[in-house]
């Protein structure tokens, strides 16, 4: 029997008047609090040191009267009582999961527990986002994912699992191997990062497969970098594929996502409110900045019992708008354009901003480029130096002077008029990623 | 909060009490200590997969952690 489904994975909270969703925020933050002072060594020490009890917490606006959690102060509680720091909640012996961050940033990885009701809320977080995006029971959905202790896309096989979707997984697979199997199983959906995304779509190329034409894939659901919503990136996806692309975001210290892109894709992800406050602040003073402005998301989640995560600083760069700019239905706010970057990964050149997705941004605009790596310098000790370096796709090499040009002159209007060097990279020669990608070296000495 | 409200206190539906009564007897059950292995890990899932059914609608404010 076909039966006609909800839009929404949960019509109740999904949609609750914007009062009541704040009524109900309120509530789990008091009992968040109450329970981390009550069970976390961690938590009680910063609130005793900021003068703020559980009982504070009587308006939501009460949540700034807490401290912040900050990667720092969380590694260096792990480092002070390896391995999980006085964080925890419950003993080790009550968990069912460990995941580590992925440790792109160079820095130690924080370690994560997770119990049975915490791993079967992490996967229900994903539900929110896949059923949003349209993914139904039927769906045969393919993981292109290396299933490691970095928690990535384990979720979303959970959610998979859980709807009753076909649910595919391809850990140990070379990327001809997984284009081969997602096209001989017939997968709908895809999921990967946006790079990874991207790859496949060049590999299925070279093996002379159109995945167009041979595939079923009628969505791709990217996560792990922000250039999941950045609207080139996305078209080039969309174009190799045949599908929808949609963007999630998510955070090993979550453990899920906590936005996704609804199928009317209205330029950016809904917050799942209901189980999140997503707070945006000014970096520098820590005020909130009103909608349409650019600030620092602060997450609280109401989901992990085993590490209450309550504002911790994200450090990632959004910009939130009002739920209304999406026609869906839902009342959780927009984030517009998705994680802009990160607050930290700004590079002055020469007086000038650079973010390293405003590049890439720019950069795939222009079709024939395959790959490309910013790499900034230090001439003479002085003088910083930006340069792209591009790989074409095959057979692309003619249009390389006209595309020079416009792309320096592109990267330039972008940058008030900051000039770039741009250079050709042999094919093949630069670096590919399945997880994150690093697409930015900073080789300035470091003081 | 009532038994028969959820958390912002409307009146639970037949099927939200159906819900967060099954979820009560499979939390009880997972409780239990003298249940063969194959019964209780079985009906710990279960109690968990009830548990995020009531803490989605917002019929329960029992932390995650707490099984």
């Amino acid at each position: 029997m076909n039966r006609t489904w909800s839009p929404y994975w949960n019509p109740k909270t999904e949609t609750l008047p914007k009062d009541q969703l704040r009524a109900l925020q309120l509530l789990k933050l008091q009992k968040l609090v109450e329970r981390a002072y009550a069970t976390s060594p961690f938590h009680r020490r910063l609130y005793d040191a900021a003068g703020v009890r559980p009982e504070h917490i009587r308006t939501l606006d009460d949540i700034r009267r807490l401290p912040f959690m900050t990667r720092e102060n969380w590694m260096e509680n792990q480092a002070a009582k390896p391995l999980f720091g006085d964080l925890v909640t419950r003993p080790e012996e009550d968990a069912i999961r460990y995941h580590l961050t992925s440790g792109t940033s160079g820095r130690q990885p924080l370690r994560v527990l997770d119990s049975r009701k915490d791993w079967s809320w992490i996967t229900d977080m994903w539900c929110y986002g896949f059923w949003g995006f349209g993914i139904r029971p039927d769906d045969k959905v393919f993981f292109a994912f290396s299933y490691g202790s970095f928690i990535g896309f384990w979720g979303a096989h959970y959610c998979t699992e859980k709807m009753g979707c076909l649910t595919l997984a391809s850990g140990n697979m070379t990327t001809e191997q997984r284009v081969k199997q997602i096209v001989e199983m017939g997968a709908t959906v895809v999921c990967a990062t946006p790079t990874y995304a991207l790859r496949m779509g060049q590999a299925a190329e070279k093996m002379g497969i159109d995945l167009r034409k041979e595939g079923k894939v009628r969505r791709v659901i990217v996560s792990g970098e922000p250039a999941g919503s950045i609207p080139a990136v996305k078209k080039m996806i969309e174009d190799m594929w045949g599908g929808m692309c949609g963007d999630t975001a998510g955070m090993t210290e979550i453990g899920t996502i906590m936005i996704f892109e609804c199928d009317k894709q209205p330029g950016g992800p809904h917050i799942i409110e209901d189980h999140f406050i997503e707070e945006v602040l000014d970096p520098e003073t820590n005020e909130p900045v009103p909608y349409g402005e650019r600030g620092e998301r602060v997450v609280t989640s109401f989901g992990r019992g085993f590490i209450p995560l309550i504002r911790y600083r994200t450090k990632d760069l959004v910009c939130k708008v009002p739920h209304t700019r999406c026609s869906c239905g839902r009342t959780g706010d927009i984030y517009e354009g998705g994680i802009l970057g990160r607050v930290d990964d700004m590079k002055l050149i020469r007086g000038t901003n650079v973010y390293p997705r405003a590049v890439e941004a720019v950069v795939r605009e222009h079709a024939e480029v395959e790959e490309f790596q910013i790499i900034i310098t230090r001439v003479d000790n002085v003088q910083d130096e930006i340069t792209v370096k591009v790989e074409l796709k095959p057979d692309q090499e003619e249009c390389w002077p006209r595309l020079q040009a416009k792309l320096g002159k592109d990267l330039a209007d972008a940058h008030e008029g900051l000039r770039f060097n741009v250079e050709l990279a042999k094919a093949g020669e630069l670096p590919r990623f399945e997880l994150k990608a690093k697409r930015l070296q900073d080789l300035r000495p470091k003081y | 909060m009532s038994p028969n409200q959820d958390l912002l206190g409307n009146a639970l539906s037949a099927d939200e009490r159906e819900l967060l009564d099954l979820y009560r007897r499979l939390q009880a059950l997972s409780r239990r200590e003298d249940l063969m292995p194959c019964v209780l890990m079985n009906a710990r899932q279960a109690m968990v997969m009830m548990w995020n059914a009531c803490n989605d609608l917002g019929l329960v404010a029992e932390e995650p952690g707490c099984d």
